[in-house]
């Protein structure tokens, strides 16, 4: 009996031991689950082929997909070109693939790729510019065709960098409406400095400035085959396609390689520096100086520090200023790196108004803390397990392994530089972190920015020293245009400035001038078609003016009295901005009619600079310049007449021809103009009726009582 | 001539063997992928993809802002946000102590909130007492926590990639691991959504004040949209802050949390899908193991509001210091409804690249703007939703100018049949971009569990396509002239104080 009970028990044991393991295992506490070694994996690596040109290319296999994607990077950045025409690599990366090529235009490129699902982009970046593009496997040829058609051939089409630039002027204008964006680029600023290749900033005038010439010198300096490295990834034989790229990139001829000067940090003084922006409830802020290189001999244990420091859900300014304090949704930061530059360290996060203070004392206790205590074991294991736990995601996809290599290529590192991490990793010991944190934060060099509404901080940022303001008002287009200096006054100019007022009814007459009223239509041509506008001025010089527009939206009235401008139209009243009121006292101080009585003010100066054609006239070009005023004058030699006036604006040079000239109370006037800005059409005028010093009722250039 | 007809010829074969190319691919995807349903009424989808050691995860949970009740504007956000909290093991010293400490917090908030709101005879001096009791019960219970012990083990673990995001229409959580922690992964996120413990909600609930200041307050689209979906829903949830009103987001109570968990996290709202070097009869078991010890429950009632058909245009205004902006919505019905691809073509047809109509009228043509698009599912599609245009001015343009030239756009919609060229060129592109999206595991496992939730199969992500393929010229007119009228429209506008004077652009 007993052999039987015991192999019955057995069996249940058996039984029950099965229906554990098999339909039901028993849910265990995550101490005690077991982690079987992961497989060995060794991702694909890409096949590198160097062709005598200098390409360097790296073909991807990967067969998952129906899809081909390729990119080729180029030497030469953003950091490369001149600061007067920053925002130049950015238009260029735009306008390389939307201005087309010699024999197809941007858009007939978008229907042929489009009707494919396929797309070409290029891009330009702070070290390199780039040209992608990504397809069914089937459409790989007719695709990477426009692209060697780009490489070979591109046109950078005039109107597509007109596109380019209005959208890059768009981005201008709006870039402090976003108190994270002004946070992120002033922290880069105070970092590298703020005219640092890193770190400066597109302006209007630095766009206005650059032209298509610009585009086309870049191309032709940069792309070559031995400053390109080409990666592709996808569905498609290697053999096969590496003879398919001999083909269509072997051709091309070595050029010049291009290199980069070296590019100094010229971060700014350590402080607080303050933006002031009052519709936001919440302060951005951040604490910045300069970072280190990839390679670095400290570049690994910086990686443990940054991890276990401000990385990632368990990091210590996560847990202890978010999870703790609730005084943030984001925070974060560490030391940066860069391949063949510095980065920085910058600790970045938001917090209402109220707890500004609160929050940046918050980070410095987290500094301090991390430079004088001790890490425990606990915490180091914490962040390299972190690391080299997920570090398989560093390669877990083809698409990544090739990206690695072709920065690695780019950059010059060695071709194992990850393999290295995960042992150094591994080395890295508490006392280097501390001394990493030490010798790499330092607190006495960090620029502490706070883009916020002071009125509502919990202290004042007095509390950290003298506090900087930055002004990031957008510089108006124009403004870096403290133009050189004007042409140097002459008897010849001062001689053909009196032939001209002569004609125009003589000094005394003009002097004598006070005030005009003009009747007049304006056809003015848009993006929108041509409008016919009634126009009626009055002005009274030298600083009042009221404009009031018949428009097919209704009637427009602009008021610039003094230094104060205001526009209403449809009952709504608006002050005008600075610009356009500087604008408007301008416009009224430059007219030929003012201009003409200044003849002999000693503020002014006149210089013959040229020769023109105006019409079928030979004219001499009057260069006029005093309080502030400067303007082109085409002036017929023989009979004095004023014919064309030219003015620079940041939309290129705005010209006025004139005709029709008719006599009105003796000084001798036009009647006609037409419009040009930058050499297109943009209108015309003709003058219903002009009275020269008439009764004028003052109170129309006051402001109505809203 | 002859050698045009022949690259015709050749174009048209070419694109033709493109749909055959595709249908191999739903099939190899078949073979793949394995759906089965727990006895506690959790889906589980598995595809095994083993293309690297590791795989990714997307937990579904059918519940959204869309499910709040009247006064708890953005808690299921909130929730999603307490989800990283911990459970009754992890991130506690001592569980019983810390829950008998909460149980205060709660107790002492109520009285707090209840004296605090009065409408009338409020005591002020109580009202700084009950804050004080109720404060000092946090700091006790605050003793007992492990801060952040969950998402440390994920990290350490050698997870990537943690996060979680609510919408309106639904919540969703996901990471990646390493594929030896699938049993970590399998306790982690079971004992998430079996033994979630409202640890430090109040602290949380700062954070995502300042989540709301980050997104809403301190962004003038985000004030604008807003504002605008407000108006433009006066009875769905659709209307309703997704981040929460300011007064709701600080007076929830971990209670009310904890309530919303209860109700809508249950097996049967769930759908948890796994992508990766796995094999599915492994994640099968261990699926089963943990979260088939979270209880069954009832699948909650759909909620019962439909927004009313509009009879009038709204307009939203927001005179504000940044630069204008042009948005304009109108009622559509939801993704379940059988024009859904003639929406999906619409929009495609506004908004892609630079042969779109918005891009080619606004941009590159009328150069008043330097972006523009139309798009559908906003702010959620589940229930009838908005078919939404908006336009970015360049300097000097207005939002008259862009409602204009949108409304022009519009218009030929309405008037004339989309070219036949135009047509295919949205359902090429359709099939193309689904094939893009099928190329990483966590985009799968998040297309996967979504398609599965909404219609009760993954194989909707490919039927969307076919869908698309289906629809006609006469289609995109009907539907257009249906939706995109007059009284059934929104239109926000952020009316700037301080106009840029940056150049017109345009001319060089």
């Amino acid at each position: 009996m007993k052999p039987v009970k015991l192999l019955s028990t057995a069996l249940a044991f058996v039984l029950a031991l099965g229906v554990s393991g098999s339909v039901l295992a028993q849910a265990k506490d995550w101490k005690e689950i077991k982690k079987p070694a992961l497989r060995p994996f060794k991702m694909q690596q890409p096949m590198r082929v160097a062709l005598p040109n200098g390409t360097v290319i790296f073909l991807q296999e990967d067969h998952e997909l129906p899809l081909v994607n390729g990119y080729i990077v180029i030497r030469g950045g953003s950091r490369d070109e001149a600061a007067e025409k920053t925002g130049l690599v950015d238009l260029y990366g735009e306008v390389w693939r939307t201005g087309g090529t010699k024999t197809k235009t941007g858009d007939e490129l978008d229907d042929f790729l489009e009707a494919r699902a396929a797309k070409v982009e290029t891009g330009g970046d702070a070290d390199s510019t780039t040209i992608s593009w990504n397809s069914l496997k089937g459409d790989f040829d007719s695709t990477f065709a426009v692209v060697v058609d780009l490489i070979r051939n591109p046109e950078f089409r005039d109107d597509k960098l007109g596109i380019a630039k209005s959208q890059m002027n768009t981005g201008i204008a709006r870039r402090n409406d976003d108190p994270m964006g002004i946070a992120s680029r002033e922290a880069t600023r105070l970092g590298y400095g703020k005219d640092n290749p890193y770190a400066r900033i597109a302006e209007y005038d630095t766009v206005s400035a650059v032209t298509r010439d610009d585009l086309v010198a870049w191309h032709k300096k940069y792309v070559h085959p031995n400053n390109m490295i080409v990666g592709i990834v996808g569905d498609f034989d290697a053999r096969a396609m590496e003879q398919k790229l001999r083909k269509a990139l072997g051709a091309l001829p070595k050029g010049p390689q291009a290199t980069t000067a070296k590019i100094a940090m010229s971060p700014a003084k350590p402080g607080v520096y303050f933006v002031k922006k009052d519709d936001v409830t919440q302060s951005n802020i951040r604490m910045v100086h300069a970072g280190v290189r990839k390679d670095d001999p400290d570049y690994y244990t910086l990686q443990v520090m940054n991890e276990l420091f401000g990385g990632g859900f368990s990091a210590r300014l996560f847990t202890n200023i978010r999870t703790k304090k609730g005084l943030a949704y984001s925070v974060g930061g560490g030391v940066g790196s860069q391949y063949d530059h510095q980065g920085l360290f910058t600790l970045q996060m938001s917090t209402k108004s109220g707890s500004t203070v609160a929050a940046v004392d918050a980070l410095y206790e987290e500094i301090d803390k991390l430079q004088n205590e001790p890490i425990s074991d606990v915490e180091m294991r914490r962040a390299k397990d972190s690391i080299l736990n997920s570090f398989i995601f560093q390669y877990d996809s083809k698409q990544k392994v090739l990206n690695q290599q072709l920065m690695l290529e780019y950059f010059g590192y060695p071709k194992d530089f990850l393999e290295k991490y995960q042992a150094a990793v591994e080395g890295v010991t508490a006392a280097q972190v501390s001394a990493a944190a030490k010798k790499h934060i330092r607190k006495g060099d960090i620029a502490v920015l706070v883009v916020g509404k002071d009125a509502d901080f919990d202290a004042p940022l007095s509390k950290y020293g003298t506090v900087t303001p930055i002004d990031v008002t957008i510089p108006d287009p124009g403004a870096s245009k403290a133009p050189a200096a004007p042409a140097a006054g002459s008897a010849e100019g001062k001689a053909l400035m009196m032939k001209a007022v002569e004609a125009m009814g003589g000094n005394a007459k003009l002097a004598g001038l006070k005030s005009y009223r003009m009747v007049s239509t304006l056809n003015v041509k848009g993006p929108m078609g041509e409008m016919a506008l009634d126009a009626d001025e009055t002005t009274i010089f030298p600083d009042r003016q009221r404009q009031v527009l018949k428009t097919p939206m209704g009637e427009m009235t602009m008021v610039v009295s003094g230094n104060a401008g205001f526009m209403s139209m449809a009952g709504n009243l608006r002050d005008l901005p600075g610009s356009q009121t500087k604008g408007m006292l301008d416009s009224i101080r430059d007219t030929p009619m003012w201009l003409g009585g200044r003849a002999s003010d000693p503020a002014y100066t006149f210089a013959i600079t040229g020769d023109a054609k105006v019409g079928e006239v030979d004219t001499k070009i009057l260069e006029i310049s005093g309080d502030g005023i400067r303007v082109k004058w085409c002036i017929d030699p023989k009979s004095g007449d004023l014919l064309r006036t030219i003015k620079s604006s940041p939309q290129g040079e705005q010209i006025v021809d004139f005709s029709d000239f008719r006599d009105v109370s003796g000084i001798r006037l036009p009647f006609k103009g037409a419009l040009r800005t930058a050499n297109e059409d943009t209108g015309k005028f003709e003058v219903k009726s002009m009275e020269l010093n008439p009764q004028i009722d003052e109170s129309i250039f006051v402001k109505p009582a809203q | 001539m002859r050698k045009t007809l022949m690259v015709m010829a050749l174009a048209t074969l070419l694109l033709s063997t493109a749909p055959a190319m595709f249908a191999q691919d739903i099939a190899s995807f078949e073979k793949r992928i394995k759906v089965e349903t727990l006895d506690n009424g959790l889906t589980l989808i598995v595809m095994e993809r083993p293309e690297a050691p590791v795989f990714s995860f997307f937990i579904h949970v059918d519940a959204g802002s869309s499910q709040e009740l009247a006064g708890q504007s953005g808690l299921a956000h909130m929730f999603e946000h307490m989800a990283f909290k911990g459970t009754d093991v992890i991130g506690t010293t001592n569980y019983a102590e810390e829950k008998k400490a909460l149980e205060k917090v709660e107790s002492t908030y109520r009285a707090y909130e209840l004296e605090r709101r009065k409408l009338a005879g409020r005591d002020d001096t109580k009202v700084a007492a009950l804050e004080k009791a109720w404060k000092d019960s946090i700091a006790e219970a605050d003793k007992f926590v492990v801060k952040n012990e969950f998402g440390e083990i994920v990290d350490r673990e050698g997870g990537v990639g943690l996060n979680a995001f609510t919408s309106n229409d639904e919540t969703g959580y996901f990471y990646s691991f390493p594929a030896n922690r699938i049993e970590v992964w399998a306790y982690l996120e079971s004992e998430r959504f079996l033994k979630p413990v409202m640890r430090e909600f109040y602290k949380e609930r700062d954070v995502v004040f300042e989540e709301r200041r980050m997104r809403i307050e301190s962004n003038p689209i985000g004030r604008l949209v807003e504002q605008f979906l407000a108006a433009a829903f006066t009875a769905h949830p659709y209307g309703r802050s997704g981040v929460g009103w300011p007064s709701d987001l600080s007076s929830y109570s971990a209670s009310d949390a904890k309530l919303f968990f209860d109700q809508h996290y249950v097996p049967s709202n769930m759908v948890v899908a796994v992508v990766g070097d796995v094999k599915a009869a492994e994640v099968s078991a261990l699926v089963k193991t943990y979260f088939g010890r979270i209880p069954k429950s009832p699948k909650p009632e759909p909620i019962r509001t439909v927004e009313p058909q509009q009879n009038s245009e709204r307009t939203v205004v927001i005179k504000d210091p940044a630069q204008p902006f042009y948005i304009e919505g109108y009622h559509r019905p939801s993704t379940f409804d059988k024009d859904d691809a003639v929406y999906a073509v619409i929009s495609d047809l506004m908004t892609s690249g630079r042969t779109s109509r918005l891009y080619r009228s606004l941009v590159r043509d009328k150069k008043i703007a330097a972006a523009a698009a139309g798009f559908s599912g906003f702010p959620g599609e589940k229930y009838p939703n908005l078919f939404a245009f908006y336009a970015v001015p360049t300097p000097g343009h207005t939002p008259a100018e862009m409602q204009a030239a949108i409304r022009e756009d519009i218009e030929k919609l309405k008037t004339a049949d989309v070219t036949a060229d135009d047509l295919n060129m949205v359902k090429t592109r359709a099939k193309a971009n689904l094939i893009r999206g099928l190329a990483n595991n966590q985009g799968l496992a998040i297309q996967l569990a979504t398609a599965q939730d909404r219609f009760g199969d993954w194989r909707e992500v490919f039927r969307q396509v076919d869908a698309i393929d289906k629809v006609t010229a006469a289609d995109v007119r009907r539907v257009a002239n249906a939706t995109f009228v007059e009284s059934n429209r929104t239109v926000g506008i952020v009316e700037s104080t301080k106009m840029a004077t940056a150049p017109a652009g345009g001319q060089e």
